[in-house]
């Protein structure tokens, strides 16, 4: 049954093509097919998790052609809870965008498209092969960013193209270096045969090669230096594409710079070149405080959600570059379910907006009564966001803590720790003019006409509330059930600690 | 369609070029598809070849008029000209799940010298999406921007 695992790539690519050719018949037909691609989707992943599950680590060799020299794809426990994240995310994206929105075609042939390149770059064992994906992902994002309506889609779309693009360049560099050093692409042949080149790890050629692949990720990740694109991408995107992006798209990246850490380089290689963890853990730290600060100060609702993701991520790479085992389970703990929040709350600003027409801090007021379930869920989200037990957040935000603390790096705690109250500085914010801010008489007369008038509350339909407060729902069943996820997480890490 | 008010002027008719180009393109087009079927055993392959078949046709549409070889050329046929292409290419890949052997292994099918013959295709495929993207691209560059929605980008 491992013929899934390359399915789960083949397929959204096939379902990309479709829409190009049912456009021709209906202009609705992309709908149908991204629906039906995600269910399918949902099936191979669960098969594939399902095989992880039973027999371990799966390997596929792409058209027989055996590894190291052929292509291979893998699927581990930490990927395939990835790749089932993936395939969920794409069902709820692609159910809300029913009534949400964008309606084309082209539209739903990029989405697929992304989701291709998002699984692959999570299944793949072959450093070349994950800069295609990369691009794929990348490419379809720009494409995805410039859909939205307003002239400063493009602009930031432009921006993310430039951006993203010196980003994977960086990292086929680093590629090329890595394989004039050692001759090999495949991950984990890599490994051995970068110890076995004459110089091992104090080989400049592939202290050059990590560098610029780890930053050309980094690029990708979004930390903060190298943030930029990302607040415009997700800011001026439509909301579907918003959430989407927001919860795969740096994940992925993540996941890559994970791969290539621990699997090409290794754990050997942090030790005997201790610069690139402490890159990491200072890079990270602050993107940490950097994200916080700047998401504080946003008055639009999803700048702010920007920025944090921003935070989010730098927690994550700092965890990578602390790396001993609790942290790397806060890491995956936390990439997973960053996801589920991040993407969560961006459908919820999409129903804020579709429905009383609230995009920024002042519009917030007093929105509690007006939309109570997805507010609720909106508020759930946020505390699962900041680290409140028993949501998600907590458990990915407590193991990379107690990470930090077992490596002795108390300064890291620290920083996380105070990042957890700046998280809770820029949700409080919202969080209390949604409850307990009486909207102004002029908000309430403005809102009523902008609801008879420009966005009807009709604009929001039952499934796309109903995907929110799944969102909701799921990250805080993935908090309850966070040791049964770190248990599968857990035997595919302890791989890099032999 | 907004482009027929800027054609006339965009269009000058050169006897020479267009007999040129009658000339030239049907070789360039058949270079292009030479380069597509040696992607197998010889330097070549979609890529190249792709560039190769549509040069010749933006070839064309210098000599003759954009609006011209649009009319001949419509936006329908390049759009299945990319998805077939790219259907191919997926096709090839599940036919040698459906013959029991993993993903894209040409092998599975059983043909003689089918390794070769599936690389083909496949670079056919690839040539396919290639020539059509670029082709769509010209176009749609050649036809501005309107402030309506414009329709068909698969880029």
């Amino acid at each position: 049954m491992t013929d899934a695992l390359v399915l789960l790539i083949v397929l959204p690519i096939a379902a990309a093509i479709l829409p190009v050719f049912l456009g021709i018949l209906s202009d609705r037909a992309g709908w149908y097919v991204a629906l039906a691609m995600s269910l399918a989707h949902l099936g191979l992943s669960a098969i594939v998790a399902n095989a992880v599950d039973t027999s371990g680590r799966i390997s596929y060799a792409v058209g027989g052609f055996q590894p190291p020299f052929g292509i291979e794809l893998v699927a581990d426990g930490i990927s395939a809870p990835l790749l089932v994240l993936i395939s969920i995310s794409t069902l709820g994206v692609v159910v809300y965008a029913r009534r949400a929105g964008p309606h084309s075609n082209a539209f739903y042939s990029e989405l697929a498209l992304l989701t291709a390149g998002i699984s692959g770059v999570v299944a793949t064992a072959d450093v070349f092969n994950l800069y295609v994906f990369l691009e794929i992902t990348g490419l379809a994002t720009y494409a995805l960013v410039a859909s939205g309506r307003s002239p400063r889609a493009a602009v930031a779309s432009l921006k993310y193209l430039f951006v993203g693009t010196i980003g994977a360049s960086l990292y086929l560099l680093g590629t090329g270096y890595l394989y004039i050093a050692t001759g090999t692409l495949n991950m984990a042949s890599l490994s051995e045969a970068i110890v076995a080149t004459p110089a091992g790890y104090a080989s400049p050629t592939v202290l050059t090669g990590f560098g610029l692949m780890a930053t050309g990720l980094l690029v990708k990740v979004a930390i903060f230096p190298l943030h930029t694109w990302q607040p415009g991408a997700y800011a001026e995107s439509p909301d579907t594409v918003s959430a989407y992006i927001s919860a795969l798209v740096s994940t992925a990246a993540a996941y890559g710079l994970f791969r290539v850490t621990y699997t090409v380089f290794t754990r050997d290689f942090l030790e005997a070149v201790p610069i690139a963890a402490d890159a990491f853990v200072l890079l990270g730290s602050v993107s940490i405080v950097a994200g916080s600060v700047l998401a504080v100060m946003q008055s639009d609702l999803k700048r702010m959600l920007a920025y944090s993701s921003v935070s989010q991520f730098g927690l994550v790479v700092t965890a990578l570059g602390i790396g001993n085992k609790t942290a790397l389970i806060g890491a995956v703990v936390h990439l997973i379910g960053h996801a589920v929040m991040k993407g969560g709350l961006f459908l919820a600003l999409g129903v804020f907006a579709a429905s009383v027409g609230a995009r920024t801090m002042d519009e917030f007021k007093g929105l509690a009564a007006r939309e109570p379930v997805t507010s609720a869920a909106f508020a759930v989200l946020a505390f699962s966001m900041v680290g409140i037990p028993p949501a998600i957040g907590f458990i990915g935000k407590w193991n990379i803590v107690v990470g930090a603390v077992e490596a002795g790096s108390w300064s890291v705690a620290l920083v996380v720790v105070v990042s957890t109250l700046l998280t809770l500085a820029y949700f409080g914010r919202v969080i209390e003019r949604m409850y307990f801010t009486h909207p102004d008489e002029t908000d309430v007369a403005d809102a009523s006409v902008s609801a008879d008038g420009g966005q009807p509350a009709s604009d929001v339909s039952f499934g796309m509330r109903t995907v929110v407060v799944v969102a909701a729902v799921t990250a805080v069943l993935l908090g309850i059930a966070g040791s049964d996820l770190i248990d599968i997480i857990r035997p595919a890490l302890e791989v890099y600690f032999v | 369609m907004s482009s027929l008010d800027f054609s006339p002027r965009a269009y000058v008719e050169s006897t020479i070029i267009m007999t040129t180009v009658r000339v030239v393109s049907p070789f360039v087009f058949t270079f292009g598809l030479f380069v597509m079927f040696h992607g197998a055993e010889s330097a070549g392959g979609g890529f190249q070849g792709g560039a190769i078949v549509a040069s010749s046709i933006i070839m064309l549409a210098f000599a003759f008029g954009i609006e011209p070889t649009r009319e001949w050329l419509d936006d329908d046929f390049v759009r299945v000209v990319i998805g077939g292409g790219a259907s191919t290419f997926a096709l090839i890949g599940l036919g040698a799940l459906a013959f029991g052997g993993p993903f894209l292994n040409y092998s599975a099918y059983g043909i003689s010298h089918g390794v070769k013959y599936g690389i083909e295709l496949v670079e056919l495929g690839i040539g396919a999406i290639v020539a059509g993207v670029i082709v769509s691209l010209f176009m749609n560059l050649a036809a501005g921007f309107s402030d309506e929605e414009t329709e068909g980008d698969e880029a």
